[in-house]
């Protein structure tokens, strides 16, 4: 009778796993559960580690090619940095003059953001603290802006800006932008989360309404005048289609259309596309810098504009 | 009537309101009304204006070049959203999901949401380039011709993929932030019940941060409409036989290219029209979905 012996001996040793399973398995679940845990992080690490890879994977290659003489790359071999960086930076940035786009971009957004602040600072402060008839249509004639974007007037624009004789001018590429529904909303929902006590204080301490921006407002809207700063600048300095219409001085362009002429230099060999790539990096890294510096104020304003 | 309302100087907010409704009125508004006016009219720099009536609307009711862009332009502005939003789901549920380190990846994921159009478009046709692209030979061993300057469905894909790349970071900021407000609870509620994590993500979190979800497409179909100029201008020119010419593009040649700008207005004029629609329905979009918000 060997099969019974084994049958015997069989279920004996299944039952004895069995007990030794149910107390390993009481022991170490917590164990366990920490590897599983562990190793799905693992998991989430991998994955998250490619996604980034893919998503700075075309800038890389920028990057590199703008370190090149001439910049052809047409395998993964040849992604190897090459030893003309400096060379490259200086003559798209003096050579080429790109560092005169740059500085237009530069001033450009730096007005816009100035001004745009100082605008839509006044106009939150009076939809918030102030009373007067017609608020209401004030305010939505305002919003109602949102409708209005560059592309969808930017043709009658360029005809009212060169009627204006402000055509080709530093003018045409800063105040149309200078009215912002999107600012004065962000300004808005902000000013409105801070305690009205504070207000009715200074009202009854007879401080006025500028004064009570400057010394009271501004200081507890830090971190959302930065991130409102940054989306405008980031906004302004990405302009492409207005400059390119209204400015056709060269002296006066930004970095954006500047782009626009060394791509056509490329594409007619008088430049390497080194050149357009080591353009295409300038460009990128201002915006890129404000973004990586200022993440935390950035985020935390786009959470107040969408409510 | 808010307590915060206690400064009542009338003419004071007048001048304070003064910059933003000047600026608003006259290079806002203004242009905008002009459009709807010059709309009927043939204008041309060289000829001055005359009035034609309805002749343009006519002419873009007509004309099968315009139908071909308003069809490519919507096809893209689609393509644009659910490629945008599917990658962006994916990704930020991936960093929401991760303990340690999600600030380090949210950045490195977000980041081209600082990225000029103007670049990736650029970047994106020097690394697909059909003659001296990086990729084009490996594609090319897959038995695919790349050869997208002359072939239209193929641009479509190459300024979709660019399209697409530049804007995912934007919505991965909103989506994060969104899935971050999700109650926790919640969360250990569906683990407990032993539910999957897709099965987590598409039963239990889109639905609650469905109001982003409505901000984002209409935010994204604006972005695809109007946002993708700069690469349409330097990829392709809306070419190859309009394969890319959206609206935007199409409009800008109009008038400045062939300096029609009456009919260039009519051309504003519906896509001032599309805009409005959209934001419209956002609009009630967002009143109906307002239930599921925090």
């Amino acid at each position: 009778m060997p099969t019974t012996e084994d049958n015997m001996l069989g279920s004996l040793l299944t039952a004895l796993t069995a007990a030794a399973e149910r107390s390993r398995s009481a022991g170490r679940t917590t164990s366990e559960r920490i590897r599983r845990f562990e190793t799905e992080q693992l998991t989430l690490h991998v994955l998250a580690a490619t996604v980034v890879f893919l998503i700075v994977l075309p800038v890389l290659i920028a990057a590199l090619v703008s370190t090149k003489r001439a910049g052809i790359v047409t395998s993964i071999g040849d992604l190897v940095p090459g030893g003309h960086a400096l060379s490259n930076y200086r003559r798209a940035l003096i050579g080429l003059e790109f560092w005169r786009f740059m500085l237009n971009s530069f001033v450009m957004s730096v007005a816009v953001v100035v001004g745009k602040l100082i605008v839509s600072l006044l106009a939150a402060l009076v939809i918030v603290y102030y009373r007067f008839p017609y608020k209401n249509a004030v305010f939505l004639f305002i919003l109602f802006t949102l409708l209005l974007p560059v592309p969808v007037r930017f043709v009658p624009l360029y005809r009212l800006t060169t009627e204006l004789g402000m055509g080709n001018t530093f003018f045409a590429i800063t105040v149309p932008y200078l009215a912002s529904a999107t600012t004065v909303f962000i300004l808005r929902q902000h000013f409105l989360s801070i305690p009205a006590s504070l207000v009715e204080t200074a009202k009854v301490d007879g401080v006025g309404p500028l004064r009570f921006l400057w010394s009271v407002l501004i200081p507890m809207s830090r971190a959302v005048l930065v991130g409102v700063s940054v989306i405008m600048f980031v906004y302004t300095w990405n302009q492409y289609l207005w400059p390119l219409v209204i400015i056709n001085a060269e002296s006066l362009q930004v970095a954006q259309v500047g782009l626009n002429l060394l791509r056509g230099q490329a594409s007619t060999g008088e430049v390497a596309w080194s050149m357009v790539m080591t353009g295409s990096i300038l460009t990128l890294l201002p915006p890129l810098a404000l973004l990586v510096l200022f993440r935390r104020q950035l985020l935390e304003t786009f959470t107040i504009q969408q409510k | 009537m808010s307590t915060r309302e206690v400064f009542t100087d009338h003419l004071q907010a007048g001048v304070l309101l003064l910059p933003t409704m000047v600026v608003s009125l006259v290079f806002l508004y203004y242009p905008t009304v002009r459009a709807v006016g010059l709309s009927f009219y043939r204008a041309s720099l060289a000829q001055g204006d005359v009035f034609v009536g309805l002749d343009n609307y006519r002419r873009l009711a007509t004309s099968s070049e315009y139908l071909q862009s308003v069809l490519i332009s919507v096809l893209f502005a689609t393509c644009v959203v659910v490629g945008v939003m599917a990658v962006a789901l994916c990704v930020s549920f991936l960093i929401h999901e991760i303990t340690v380190g999600k600030g380090v990846y949210l950045v490195a994921v977000i980041w081209p949401y600082a990225l000029p159009p103007a670049v990736a478009g650029l970047v994106f046709l020097f690394i697909a380039h059909p003659n001296i692209g990086i990729f084009t030979s490996y594609i090319e061993a897959l038995g695919v011709d790349v050869n997208w300057f002359s072939h239209g469905p193929q641009a479509f894909v190459v300024v979709l993929i660019a399209a697409v790349w530049k804007q995912v970071g934007y919505n991965v900021i909103f989506m994060t932030a969104a899935l971050g407000n999700v109650p926790e609870s919640l969360t250990e509620t569906a683990e407990l019940d032993g539910v999957s994590r897709t099965q987590r993500l598409l039963r239990v979190y889109v639905p609650i941060i469905s109001p982003t979800l409505v901000f984002l497409v209409i935010m994204n179909t604006i972005y695809g409409f109007f946002g993708t100029f700069p690469m349409v201008d330097l990829m392709t020119k809306g070419g190859p036989a309009g394969a890319t010419n959206i609206l935007i593009y199409d409009l800008y040649r109009t008038a400045f290219q062939f300096y029609e700008f009456g009919f260039a207005s009519a051309k504003s004029v519906v896509l001032f029209i599309a805009v409005g629609l959209l934001m419209y329905g956002q609009f009630r979009l967002s009143d109906r979905y307002a239930y599921y918000g925090g």
